[in-house]
């Protein structure tokens, strides 16, 4: 039995516009095993985003629990929570979230900079890391003099800066050309087979998530479709698995 | 990586809009710096006029202390107290003094307790000159006065010696010594007049002398500025007064004889103005109650002043703080995407908040060298404009350039001039950080609270 990283039980979470209450996520539950790739894909509104938040503890759910390494982070107050973001998760955004005014190796050192560590190890390992994603020789240049590509590099670097327990990639290939998209998931997926690193993705991108080992399909905040490998997985609510042997599809968002 | 590196960087990325903040902060700092500047120089000035006034009275105790003996006998209307008269007056001459002749020099002598008797002849030079003064409520007036004082000085060895006669502060050749004659001793200002020096000959009243020695003029005391002094039989003649004195120093020979000597003088000379070491006392307490007063009035401006200084300081702090308030307002806002990576990634609301704490500090800092720059040049004109002006001799009629005493005091302290020292930036640089971290609480505050999920805002 391969040990648990994260672990979603029941998590709803709602939103209030208005007067309307919104259901962005409605009693899922998830579990990722450590070492997996996992892609999270779905179509727009389908509560990716959100999920995405309620897992890297950027937002608390309604309801239900989030355990990340044995912890219940649901319940836990900002003053820990930001440890957990800190030490346990490394975020990946659409749009790369790079500090501007940083160049790539102060902003890999950023999630360091409240750790007790010499400067020196700090920056030896945000170059590291910078080699590790193919950007040796670019660590002093600024976000704007990167390509797209070389941007979510730096991001990556960054995101793996304190060892996490998982990666969270919010469309991570989102705002790539075909060409930095397919080396971005590579990327990933030879931190994954390599490094043994947990990573999940929100994708709305199927080439991007046939990358993966196990593909979920949220729809309207649930988690409707699972394919492992070869092998979808039909999870409509409540009931238990069923073999399939097509590709899940998914509508590509327009 | 520091977050300090990370401040600068910020400031330094938009630098049109940095810089015209500080230059608007710089402004406002400038003017905390040139109040407590104008307030400084207020209090100095405050200080040394009183320091002054101390000196001025002490120097005057101990002129009185060491003349305990002396009375002083004048004719009524040889007083120098006010050498100047308004121009439409008869000039001065010799015609308009009374003087007292050898026979009441000799009894005045003879009189029991009477030690010495040093007769001087005081006159006024036939040369006049004009000038036109302001006086108080902005009236203008010439007045013509006599361009210097012509001393004739009794050259007794015996009195050089024992009685202050002569000007001590000799600053070129020598003072005057008993049997000279057909030389003087003239003041530096006169020897300037004259364009002459030590050994030149210069003419008074038509007569010719030998400048013997020049001495710097304290403007204190009875050594008047602008006078010549010779040899009292010189003055004699140069004036035709033969016989003749103006002033009389009697000297007695223990203090308690003074009151009987002056109850003889005055009872037989009617004509004679007697002072003795008890008047010059009173003197002194009058003037010490002048001074008291008007220091008073300097110190009640300058608590006034504080007052209006601290109620502009606060609103400069005030403004400072708002300025800096609505820029890291905008600075948060238009972060916002930024704020919330950098807590999706790990930083903790303290860091996030210091972060923008040490941004505000460090803009309110820069903004301080700023108004350093600008109050340095300009917190006279500052100190001025929002400051009342602290003269205490505007305040009192009564201290008016012709009292002798006071005058060079008046000149030695002048309108105070606000000039910001080093400490005084020091401290201003040190305070400017104060509306930084004043402006900033609330924008940094709001920026830690910033929710990481807004890291995921697509713009």
């Amino acid at each position: 039995m391969s040990e648990i990283v994260l672990k979603a039980e029941h998590v709803s979470r709602a939103f209030t516009m208005g007067k309307r209450e919104i259901q962005a996520l409605s009693d899922l539950n998830l579990q990722v095993n450590k070492g997996e790739f996992v892609a999270i894909m779905g179509p727009s509104g389908s509560g990716k985003t959100t999920l995405l938040n309620a897992l890297g503890c950027l937002d608390k759910p309604s309801n239900g629990r989030v355990i990340l390494d044995e912890v219940d982070v649901s319940r836990l107050p900002e003053k820990e929570l930001y440890k957990i973001r800190r030490d346990k998760i490394g975020f990946i955004f659409q749009t790369f979230n790079l500090l501007p005014y940083l160049n790539a190796v102060e902003n890999v050192e950023l999630p360091m900079e409240n750790m007790k560590k010499p400067k020196t190890e700090k920056r030896k390992k945000a170059r590291e890391l910078l080699e590790l994603v193919g950007l040796a020789g670019r660590e002093e240049h600024r976000p704007q003099k990167l390509s797209a590509g070389e941007q979510q590099r730096v991001a990556i670097a960054r995101a793996m800066a304190n060892d996490p327990a998982i990666i969270l990639a919010d469309e991570p290939t989102g705002n790539l050309d075909t060409k930095n998209k397919y080396e971005i998931v590579r990327l990933l997926a030879n931190l994954n087979t390599e490094r043994g690193t947990t990573i999940v993705m929100v994708t709305h991108d199927s080439h991007v998530a046939s990358r993966t080992e196990r593909m979920l399909l949220l729809e309207d905040g649930k988690i409707t479709k699972e394919k492992q490998g070869t092998h979808v997985v039909k999870r409509a609510s409540g009931k238990t698995k069923q073999n399939g042997q097509e590709n899940v599809v998914t509508r590509e968002e327009p | 990586m520091g977050a300090l590196t990370r401040a600068v960087r910020n400031l330094s990325r938009r630098k049109m809009r940095a810089s015209l903040v500080i230059i608007a902060l710089g402004f406002s700092m400038a003017i905390m710096i040139s109040i407590p500047a104008g307030i400084v120089a207020n209090q100095a000035s405050t200080q040394s006029l009183a320091e002054n006034f101390d000196s001025t009275i002490t120097n005057m105790q101990e002129e009185i202390n060491k003349t305990s003996t002396l009375i002083e006998c004048q004719t009524s209307s040889g007083s120098n107290m006010f050498p100047g008269r308004p121009s439409d007056m008869t000039p001065w001459g010799p015609g308009q003094e009374a003087f007292i002749n050898e026979t009441v020099v000799d009894e005045i002598r003879s009189i029991e307790g009477v030690k010495d008797v040093v007769p001087f002849l005081e006159t006024s030079s036939n040369e006049t000159t004009s000038e036109t003064m302001t006086g108080p409520g902005g009236r203008n007036f010439t007045i013509s006065r006599p361009l210097y004082t012509i001393t004739g000085v009794c050259l007794n060895s015996s009195f050089i010696d024992n009685y202050s006669i002569l000007p001590t502060n000799i600053t070129a050749g020598r003072t005057l010594r008993e049997g000279d004659s057909g030389v003087l001793l003239m003041s530096s200002n006169l020897t300037d007049y004259f364009g002459v020096g030590v050994d030149d000959e210069v003419e008074i009243n038509g007569k010719s002398f030998t400048v013997i020695g020049v001495y710097e003029q304290t403007g204190q005391g009875r050594i008047e500025t602008r006078t010549v002094y010779m040899n009292i039989s010189d003055a004699r003649a140069t004036t035709g007064l033969e016989g003749n004195s103006s002033t009389l120093d009697v000297y007695a020979e223990n203090t308690s004889d003074v009151d009987g000597i002056t109850e003889v003088i005055e009872a037989t000379y009617s004509e004679l103005r007697v002072t003795t070491y008890k008047d010059r006392l009173s003197q002194l307490q009058n003037m010490q109650t002048m001074y008291n007063e008007t220091l008073t009035n300097a110190q009640s401006t300058l608590s006034q002043t504080q007052a209006i200084a601290t109620q502009e300081i606060v609103v400069a702090v005030v403004a400072t703080s708002l300025i800096i308030l609505f820029f890291m307002l905008y600075t948060v806002r238009e972060r916002t995407k930024e704020i919330g990576t950098l807590k999706a990634i790990g930083f903790s609301n303290w860091n996030v908040m210091s972060q923008f704490m040490l941004e505000g500090m460090l803009l309110s800092l820069i903004a301080g060298v700023v108004g350093i720059a600008i109050g340095s040049v300009g917190a006279p004109v500052l100190s001025g404009l929002l400051l009342p002006s602290i003269n205490p001799f505007s305040s009192s009629d009564r201290l008016q350039p012709n009292f002798p005493s006071v005058n060079p005091v008046a000149q030695g302290v002048g309108i105070a001039t606000a000039v910001p020292d080093l400490q005084l930036m020091l401290l201003a640089l040190v305070t400017a950080v104060l509306p930084g971290a004043l402006g900033s609480l609330y924008p940094a505050w709001r920026a830690s609270r910033t929710r990481p999920a807004e890291a995921m805002r697509y713009e």
